[in-house]
């Protein structure tokens, strides 16, 4: 529920910088959601979708959703497993549970496409 | 700049350049920005943690489902630290003074947060909050802040709101499997408590495992169990604020 909230001060941002490139429309967005930002990425989408609906500047535009690779190292035999999907259960090479993850923790704004 | 062709943007399109690359010019432009949608409430997260430090107030983030025992912990800690520990307290729900009004009662500066909808908390609201507080009856002088924040273990993880310990809690008759389910409740917090221990004759509800899945998910959690009512396990609750607070106090005076 709170990707609403985020989607608000996304579309505050939008606003800034379409003031300062003297923009009055928004064709396409391109956010990097991190795996582990605690962000649903359809429910961001959703968001976006009905909060554009009603907003002159970024009505009709597109959303680029990339999602980033996490690395997870492993506390046991350094082992370093990279993946972009969910958090592996254990350490493919030598089964240890405890495995630190590095990245895929921030949500940003990548790109912005206007005119 | 324009991004097909390189020519100025459209605001600064007087000059006469030749488009024999023959794209159809729509004075579009793509604008590389790289800004974290974190950033704003974090920035603001700092500068409020940047003032408890001055004041030399520990401030703690309390998050949780609803319904596991926040408010009565916090009644039961402002009881067993009356003057010992100058405590303040914001409140953080969707609707209504209650909780509030139950701090009040036990005598410390008090204030409501309602968020009127909003699922968390976030740094612009504890930053309003706190000054509100701090002109509250005794608000001026506290040492240990709690911000008890929206019952909800799902959003609030994601907010920080300047405190210097984050802490999760979960009561004995939700279940065992938070940690599992809500992973970043308990990979964002340093402290990680589960209440109502005095109800796990009735319930299923292995401690020891509860606290293993928290520490897989992070290992420098630090765990603890007890029970508000019957006070069992309190004094470790109790010794860990009295610890966060001498060391605040020392650093000021220094």
């Amino acid at each position: 529920m709170h990707e609403i909230s985020l989607v608000q001060g996304l579309f505050e941002q939008l606003k800034e910088l379409a003031a300062a490139n003297n923009a009055t429309r928004i064709i396409s967005v391109t956010m990097e959601i991190g795996p582990l930002c605690g962000v649903v990425v359809d429910s961001f989408q959703f968001g976006f979708d009905i909060l554009s609906a009603d907003d002159e500047l970024v009505r009709g535009a597109k959303m680029i959703i990339q999602v980033p690779p996490v690395s997870y190292r492993c506390t046991n035999c350094s082992h370093v497993e990279i993946t972009a999907g969910r958090k592996p259960d254990a350490c493919p090479a030598c089964g240890e549970l405890l495995l630190i993850p590095d990245g895929g923790s921030d949500l940003l704004l990548r790109q912005v496409e206007m005119e | 700049m324009c991004d097909t062709c390189g020519c100025p943007s459209p605001s600064d399109h007087s000059h006469d350049h030749d488009h024999s690359s023959g794209h159809s010019h729509s004075h579009s432009k793509t604008v590389d920005v790289h800004a974290s949608l974190f950033a704003a409430n974090d920035a603001l997260a700092r500068a409020n943690r940047e003032h408890f430090d001055e004041i030399g107030a520990v401030a703690l983030n309390l998050i949780s489902s609803p319904g596991s025992g926040k408010t009565t912990l916090l009644e039961h800690t402002i009881e067993a630290l009356k003057g010992e520990i100058n405590i303040g307290v914001i409140e953080g729900d969707i609707e209504t003074e209650r909780d509030a009004e139950r701090i009040r009662a036990k005598g410390v500066p008090v204030i409501q947060l309602t968020t009127g909808g909003a699922c968390h908390l976030d740094a612009a609201m504890t930053h309003k909050g706190f000054h509100r507080l701090q002109k509250e009856p005794g608000g001026e002088a506290i040492e240990l802040l709690f911000i008890e924040n929206v019952g909800n273990l799902v959003c609030p993880a994601t907010f920080d709101l300047g405190e210097h310990e984050r802490v999760v809690l979960v009561s004995v008759p939700e279940g065992p499997d938070k940690p599992a389910k809500y992973p970043k409740a308990f990979t964002s917090s340093h402290t990680f408590v589960i209440t109502k221990t005095d109800l796990l004759p009735y319930f299923d509800f292995p401690v020891a495992e509860a606290m293993g899945d928290a520490l897989q998910l992070n290992p420098k959690l630090r765990t603890m169990d007890l029970s508000s009512t019957t006070g069992n396990g309190m004094e470790s609750w109790l010794n860990y604020l009295r610890e966060l607070v001498k060391k605040m106090r020392a650093v000021k005076k220094a």
